[in-house]
């Protein structure tokens, strides 16, 4: 087997993982860096954000608006010393990246630019575009090529951690063009892949968002925390899950019903105006809208598309001009996927899976409670998007997070002694055989696409936009089900090149099990809050016994074990969260009881 | 039901290196949707037909790069190509032109990964500036003499539609120089002259004989052919120039 | 050992597998006519210097009947390339900015083929009012 010996290991290529690596790079130069990703680099699914990235920039703004959208969108699920920390890094991580070359988009004077989004007070979301991620991924791509420390392992499928004397030491990957194993030792790890929706049906999602790193944490003792909160993401492709990104309706876009009516209104989010009002209508939070949408449905005034039941995206009144200008991609989007040219007529929509709001617990500095293994982006819950999270937050989240893993993770493996490699190896030797006992086994009967889409179907039924015990409950029994017969999984591939039959069976594990920490988490969430609404008397929020963090522990072979870790309040007392004209008055009413 | 049992045939160019001495053409039968991908023609091959078929794939909306192919012997990403455009002729997907295959549809793309690494792809500064000191400031026509090359993806199209590239896999190729282009041309960067050795050297911009298809196929709109060309003008005034200033013309 | 073995495939017949590349060879293949009328006319040059009788030999043998014909294949392929040539050249030029906005390729081709004309038609009318 292949041994490299790194200083630190990164497990995940796309945005978090760069700047993680760059990080490590500039804060020491002597370190040797494995970054490991199961596709190059360029190809990580942050390539697919497309409206921006937050950070106070605007005159009239400032860090205390940031914090409160973030904390409020959140339902107060939020580490708030986390979140002043974050809102306070945003502009300048998002500078650094314009120095290191992302394109902006520009004012006339050649500032850089900010649009509205969702839940947001005041426009600071930062923007290329509606091409923000896939600018910001080659920027963060091509500048670590800058750094001769950072030795790439693309195209490289990571299996397992190691772990010795008490700390995570390594990790085990398949070099996918050759089916080869390496080890690869490290003082410190980082894990970086990003979220999970592709364990739902209809999702946003590329093909690689398949919760890996998560899964091999949680495999090794560390909690997935708040995992029952998944991000519906109100504005996407009927059938595909395509995305047309918040900044449609952050450039002015109205959703419509069947009637042509700007239905929004009728759920506290109102009054409709002909132009965006920050945090109202349309650019209420995700969550909410999504929500509406599903009202909408039971009230019969959706349109039934070839998909099932849409509602309108209209950007009519945008005119050709300023689509083509600030939303490119959704034009081609929308003209090639759906024969719909946008400045002609309403784009169909409906709500998909979008973002994972849950992860690997950690602390304020990425840090597991597993010494010497560090999380950082959508896979990691470092607590600062809570129950539900505001457009635009995530993309600085990789940035700001993803430089403090680099420079937490160097200090620890500079801090600690080299592992003993003997057994590291040997460990490694007992991954590789079990990893390779997957593809070389016979007599299975089960097919790995079949399980997976039922699994996709069940996490549809049982933990959607709305939920109840006895299906959340048949969605537990289901994966349940689904993880035994796994075992009896059978590979039509046994070759060693490019065997992508293995590998996905390897990825469908991942998800049963990350999978399934959802759906007990949610089960076992008995309120309503965020992105989890229940419709089988638990419709309210429950401060008095759910402003708890879940936290989802593997048991070996059997359903994960949820407990509950305290929420960190310091500024914001949990309120009510309310948006458009009643969101103002309660802001208001907040501001004078505080004089 | 009618539309579901309508199919159509997708010949696959397949490849094992374990036991094929050359790649080989299998036919699949796949059920036809007026609204499906080639791509997901392939995954449905996968899902059902033959679990071993290879092929890369992540975002299915045109933006990540991974899934172009060879579709009736034009490169395409399959995500954006419609099946509905072949029907009821059968359509014949292969590894994109040009590059040795790994397996099936899966090309090897380290040599494009070296190219792009050899460009100094990043901002090497005019002048410094701190983070306490802002953004470097960018006006929209600034952002404009370069965003168009920055856009490319790298799905390598361009690259299955140079024969020259194909003859001399050592040319540095269509989209790493729109790449060179892109950060020589913006307000930002100082560091063209470094990059011009790279452009005139026996690897650049000279294998290119302007056929035009690279910016044909590319599906971003970069026109990478634009770059080249521009750069074969760049290079030669440079080497004229040589003779006039012993510092070089790319100033 | 890996199990690897990358295919690479032969170029043979490359241009004949995609009608882009076609086109691409006659337009190349078409320069070679360009070069034998620049050759014909060179051949006329010094035979006009080897006085009146060369001269007058090869203003005859242009007006044989195959001569003619040559003369009408030269015309089509040089047709053929200037239009392919033109076609090619937005791709090659920096982008020119007219009030504000990147002109569009059409519009290069289509002022390169009129410049084409108008240029012939010139030098047409020129050589038909010195013939007069």
């Amino acid at each position: 087997m292949e041994v490299f010996k790194a200083d630190v290991a990164i497990v995940g290529g796309g945005g978090a993982g760069l700047r993680a690596a760059i990080a490590v790079a500039e804060s020491d130069p002597t370190l040797k860096i494995a970054l490991v990703s199961k596709v190059y680099p360029m190809r990580s699914h942050t390539v697919s954000a497309e409206g921006g990235s937050a950070g106070v920039k605007k005159e009239g703004d400032s860090l205390e608006y940031h914090f409160n959208d973030t904390v409020g969108g959140g339902d107060w699920l939020c580490e708030q010393d986390v979140v002043e920390f974050f809102v306070s890094k945003c502009a300048e991580e998002l500078t650094q990246l314009e120095h290191w070359g992302c394109p902006w988009s520009r004012t006339e004077d050649g500032h850089v630019n900010v649009r509205a989004f969702g839940g947001m007070k005041i426009e600071r979301t930062w923007f290329a575009a509606d091409k923000t991620g896939f600018h910001m991924l080659h920027t963060l791509f091509q500048t670590s090529i800058k750094y001769p420390s950072i030795k790439r392992f693309d195209e490289h499928f990571c299996v397992d951690l190691v772990k010795e004397d008490g700390r995570c030491q390594g990790v085990v990957a398949i070099e996918m063009a050759s089916g080869e194993f390496t080890l690869i030792e490290a003082g410190s790890v980082i894990i970086a892949t990003g979220g999970a929706g592709r364990v739902f049906r209809e999702n946003t999602n590329g093909g690689v968002v398949t919760g890996d790193g998560m899964a091999l944490a949680y495999r090794h003792g560390v909690p997935l925390r708040d995992m029952e909160f998944v991000q519906y993401h109100p504005t996407c492709m009927p059938g595909t899950g395509l995305l047309f990104t918040e900044a449609c309706r952050g450039e002015g876009g109205f959703l419509v019903n069947k009637d042509g009516y700007r239905y929004l209104q009728d759920y506290g989010l109102g009054p409709a105006e002909p132009t965006p009002r920050n945090k109202a209508m349309e650019l209420g939070p995700r969550d909410r809208l999504s929500q509406a949408f599903w009202h909408e449905q039971q009230k019969g005034r959706t349109i039934e598309g070839r998909y099932g039941p849409v509602v309108h995206l209209d950007l009519r009144h945008l005119g050709a001009t300023k689509l083509h200008e600030r939303l490119p991609q959704i034009c081609e989007l929308a003209e090639q996927f759906l024969g719909v040219d946008p400045a002609l007529a309403p784009i169909p929509i409906r709500p998909a899976v979008h973002y994972t709001m849950g992860g690997i617990m950690v602390n304020g500095l990425c840090a597991s409670p597993l010494p010497g293994l560090y999380a950082v982006g959508e896979c990691s819950s470092v607590g600062i998007h809570g129950a539900n999270r505001l457009g635009s937050n995530s993309l600085s989240e990789l940035l700001v997070f993803g430089k403090v893993a680099g420079v937490e993770a160097a200090g620890f493996a500079k801090s600690v002694a080299p592992g003993n490699s003997a057994s590291l190896l040997k460990q490694a030797k007992a991954v590789e055989q079990r990893v390779t006992g997957l593809k070389t086994k016979t007599g299975g009967t089960e097919k790995i696409s079949v399980l997976r889409k039922e699994m996709a179907q069940t996490m549809e039924d049982g933990c959607g936009i709305y939920r109840l015990a006895d299906t959340m409950q048949k969605t537990c029994n289901k994966l349940d089900e689904l993880k035994a017969r796994f075992k009896n999984v059978n590979l039509e591939d046994g070759s060693s090149v490019w065997n992508t039959d293995w590998l996905l069976a390897i990825e469908l594990e991942y998800q049963l099990d990350v999978a399934q920490t959802m759906a007990y988490s949610a089960l076992q969430r008995r309120e309503s809050r965020g992105a989890h609404q229940r419709l089988d008397g638990y419709e309210q929020r429950d401060d008095v016994n759910f402003l708890k963090h879940s936290e989802a522990n593997y048991v070996a072979d059997g359903a994960p074990r949820i407990s509950y870790g305290d929420v960190k309040i310091t500024k914001s007392q949990p309120g009510v969260r309310a948006y458009g004209a009643a969101g103002e008055k309660a802001e208001k009413e907040r501001k004078a009881s505080h004089v | 039901m009618s539309e579901s049992q309508k199919t159509i045939e997708i010949e696959v160019l397949r490849y094992n290196p374990e036991t094929d001495q050359a790649p080989h053409l299998q036919v699949f039968q796949v059920p036809f949707a007026d609204d499906m991908s080639v791509l997901q023609g392939a995954q449905y091959i996968k899902d059902h037909l033959d679990g071993s078929l290879s092929f890369r794939w992540s975002c299915r909306m045109a933006i990540c790069g991974s899934c172009g192919m060879m579709v009736n012997g034009e490169p395409h990403l399959s995500c954006q190509t419609f099946l509905r455009d072949y029907y009821p002729a059968r359509v014949r997907i292969e590894a994109l032109s040009h590059f040795p295959i790994e397996r099936d549809l899966v090309i090897n793309m380290e040599g494009f990964i070296d190219k792009l690494e050899s460009i100094q792809p990043y901002i090497i500064p005019k002048e410094k500036r701190s983070l306490a000191q802002g953004e470097y400031l960018q006006t929209p026509e600034q952002l404009n003499a370069y965003e168009q090359f920055s856009s490319c993806i790298n799905c390598m199209l361009c690259y299955a539609a140079c024969p020259q590239f194909g003859l001399n896999a050592d040319f540095v190729g269509p989209a790493a120089m729109a790449l060179l282009h892109r950060y020589n041309m913006d307000s930002r960067d100082g560091a063209a002259e470094e990059r011009m050795e790279l452009v005139a050297a026996e690897e650049g911009v000279f294998n290119c004989t302007a056929v035009g298809y690279c910016s044909e196929v590319c599906p971003k709109q970069v026109d990478p052919a634009n770059a080249v060309n521009i750069n074969k003008t760049n290079a030669a005034k440079d080497y004229f120039l040589r003779f006039l200033s012993p510092k070089g013309g790319s100033k | 050992m890996s199990k690897r073995r990358p295919y690479v495939r032969p170029m043979d017949g490359w241009w004949k597998k995609n009608p882009y590349f076609v086109e691409y060879m006659v337009h190349e293949g078409t320069a070679l006519f360009v070069a034998a009328y620049a050759f014909t006319l060179l051949v006329g040059l010094v035979r006009l210097g080897q006085g009146e009788a060369a001269w007058n030999g090869w203003l005859e043998a242009l007006k044989s009947p195959l001569s003619l014909a040559f003369h009408a294949v030269l015309l089509v392929a040089i047709l053929y390339h200037t239009y392919t040539w033109f076609k090619i050249m937005p791709r090659t030029l920096p982008p020119i900015i007219v009030g504000g906005k990147k002109l569009a390729p059409a519009t290069i081709t289509g002022g390169g083929l009129m410049a084409a004309l108008v240029a012939s038609l010139v030098l047409l009318g020129l050589v038909w009012r010195i013939a007069q």
